[in-house]
């Protein structure tokens, strides 16, 4: 990985060390779509970090390497692991609706049924609304979906609104007293206001307890504009990052994450429902850096 | 002394690698904010260092001035198409020479592409542009995998068959009992593994023969491009199909990933079958970032057929190299 490459040179001096490094994680970095004015910005708060507290002198150059690493590890897992005051938690015997949004083709409605599958095995009543009227085969596809993991789901074929469809599903749910309601939407991007104004009306009849954001590992640059302008629109307060089973090493989430200051909670491992995982800000950050051998690091 | 205009502005200057140094950085770093992936960032400073060291800059004119011309000439070089496509005339030659039952091969294109990326939309929008000029469009249901897949091209369908009749009845059947009507149809066997793939394919194909459909559009399920398992059936099928034309839709929203997806497609059917286009579609999301195409020609030398800028049927659009070279330098 780039981290362990850069520091296979044997220079004593530190200063040296440090550039050398820098300038292989600036690479990896850009390499797998952090945003460049971000990677810039890390690469002066890791410098800074990294020339206060100088090794001890007569540390050798491994202790500086391992050193420099973790500083740079550290640095990256602060900027994904963010803290939420009150992060979202349903509560059973209550009515806890949750709802989707993210660009097209990102993962939203094969997520949906993830996390609705995620919840059921933990004991809880999970239905799916298929408020995404305007993509083509959309109720089929969460439909599907649901009768494969078992879940209870509600849509319509004939409903061309999908406020109207979001709105009758969450009353159909709620009266059958189901714990998480989930509600799938359409595709959509920041260029076009029509589909933002569409989503805030979505948002204001589902009321969500929590909105998720759906970003695919492979996005590149415009992922910063593009996730800030769905926080602006939809106050999400938790992203999954889906085909993470890809070649992607997920740095646009990076960029997504610094630029709304919210967490990625899943990801998306595969197409199959099960392909789900508890994101974890390590063993991201260390495949995104290529460094193989975390406990190591961790040790010290 | 030497002040910034004698350095800088007054032209005949031979240009030394020191002089280009931070001016190809500056340019790197603005391809980099237009999602070009820095490998391809690289070729192209490249470039512009192997056209102008040694050279000299024309009166009044700084180095930085004469490296972004000739950036721009590298851009537009990488995006012009080596060949010019006549896309319409080559199927009417093909869609023309009649058998001895007064009956034509169809013309087949497949679609394939990474999950979501925008295959099954985009081939709609194909197939109404094929429509528009007036060619008969079989529509092949080959995603057998992804949930939904066959009702979504089942929608376009009944929306295609509408807008080219308006008096087509919604979910009635044509003719010969299927969906669509006399301009556009399904072809459809519900879903199953690779061997149901290839197995529709081929009778898609010899269906289109026999109605005297001209085009058979088929669709794929999105696969992973490093998934070996996933990838191989791509070369059995193309073996299979023998389509015509293969179009991979790359997205345009796609980091430094579009290397390895435009490579890795490109390779899977073997060394005598190549890609023949891209589509770049959802090009109407990134603004000025339009980095993802220079990345996949980049990537493999495979032209790109159309850009796909929004989500209904005429959002299709021939790649304007100037307006994308002219976007990519603002
Ligand atoms: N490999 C892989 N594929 C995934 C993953 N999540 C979703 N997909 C695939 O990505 C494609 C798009 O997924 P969808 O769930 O339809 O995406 P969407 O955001 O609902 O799409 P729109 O509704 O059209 O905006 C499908 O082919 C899915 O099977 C993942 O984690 N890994
Ligand atoms: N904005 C925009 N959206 C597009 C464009 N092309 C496709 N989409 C959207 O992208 C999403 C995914 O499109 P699909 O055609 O289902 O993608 P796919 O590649 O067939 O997906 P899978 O079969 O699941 O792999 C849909 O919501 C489309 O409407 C485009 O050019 N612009
Ligand atoms: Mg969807
Ligand atoms: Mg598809």
């Amino acid at each position: 990985g780039a981290v362990n490459n850069a520091l296979s040179n044997t220079s004593d001096d530190y200063a040296v060390n440090v550039d050398t490094m820098l300038k292989a994680i600036v690479t990896a970095l850009l390499e797998s779509d952090v945003n460049i004015a971000l990677v810039s910005r890390l690469r002066n708060n890791i410098k800074s970090k990294l020339m206060a507290q100088k090794p001890a002198s007569g540390s050798t150059n491994a202790q500086t390497k391992k050193l420099i690493q973790k500083t740079v590890f550290d640095e990256l897992c602060n900027l994904v692991d963010c803290d939420v005051k009150e992060p979202f938690n349903p509560k059973k015997k209550q009515c806890n609706v949750i709802m989707f949004v993210g660009l097209q083709g990102s993962g939203k409605t094969t997520s949906c049924t993830k996390l609705a599958v995620y919840y059921q095995k933990r004991g809880f009543k999970v239905g799916l609304v298929c408020a995404d009227t305007f993509r083509a085969g959309a109720f089929d596809q969460l439909k599907q979906n649901a009768i494969k993991a078992r879940i209870p789901f509600y849509g319509s074929y004939t409903e061309t609104d999908p406020v109207q469809v979001a709105d009758e599903g969450i009353k159909k749910f709620k009266k059958e007293k189901f714990e998480i309601i989930i509600v799938d939407t359409s595709g959509r991007h920041r260029q076009e206001e029509a589909l933002f104004q569409e989503m805030i009306e979505i948002s204001h009849v589902v009321k969500p307890n929590q909105t998720i954001m759906v970003l695919d590992a492979s996005i590149g640059q415009a992922a910063e504009q593009q996730s800030k302008a769905f926080k602006d629109s939809s106050d999400f307060g938790a992203i999954i990052l889906t085909k993470m089973d890809g070649h992607a090493k997920g740095g646009g989430a990076i960029s997504a994450v610094a630029a709304t200051h919210t967490p990625i909670i899943f990801i998306g491992t595969g197409e199959h429902v099960h392909d789900f995982e508890k994101f974890s800000p390590k063993s991201f950050v260390s495949k995104l850096l290529g460094i193989g051998d975390i406990e190591s690091l961790m040790e010290q | 002394t030497m002040g910034f205009i004698q350095r800088n502005l007054i032209g005949n200057k031979t240009i030394t690698e020191s002089d280009l140094r931070s001016v190809l950085d500056k340019l790197k770093k603005k391809l980099i904010t237009k999602n070009v992936a820095p490998e391809a960032a690289d070729f192209l400073t490249e470039q512009v260092s192997n056209d102008l060291l040694g050279s000299k800059t024309a009166n009044w004119t700084s180095v930085e001035v004469t490296a972004r011309a000739s950036l721009t000439k590298a851009l537009t070089q990488i995006l012009t198409p080596g060949v010019s496509v006549d896309l319409l005339h080559e199927i009417q030659k093909k869609t023309g020479k009649k058998d001895n039952e007064g009956k034509a091969q169809p013309y087949v294109f497949s679609i394939v592409g990474v999950n979501g990326v925008g295959k099954s939309t985009n081939l709609s929008k194909l197939a109404f542009w094929l429509l528009q000029n007036n060619f008969k469009v079989l529509i092949v249901a080959c995603d057998t995998f992804r949930s939904g897949a066959v009702e979504q091209l089942r929608v376009h369908v009944e929306n295609l068959a509408q807008l080219m009749d308006e008096s087509h009845i919604r979910g009635s059947k044509n003719k010969r009992g299927k969906t669509g009507n006399d301009f556009v149809e399904l072809f459809e066997s519900g879903y199953g593994g690779s061997d149901l793939v290839t197995k529709i394919a081929k009778q898609a194909i010899k269906y289109a023969h026999d109605q005297e459909f001209d085009i058979v559009l088929m669709d794929t399920a999105g696969r992973r491009h490093n998934d070996p398992t996933l990838m191989s059936p791509l070369k059995s099928f193309a073996e299979q199909a023998q389509p015509d034309k293969i179009i991979m839709v790359g997205e345009a929203l796609v980091g430094t990933d579009s290397v390895q997806q435009a490579k890795n497609f490109n390779d899977a059917f073997g060394k005598v079958r190549n890609l023949d286009f891209f589509i770049i579609s959802k090009c109407d999301t990134v603004g000025e970032m339009l980095g993802t195409m220079v990345n996949m020609v980049y990537a493999t030398g495979i032209p790109i057929l159309f850009v796909g800028v929004g989500q209904t049927y005429t959002d299709l659009r021939t790649l304007s190299v100037k307006w994308a070279v002219n976007t990519l330098m603002a």
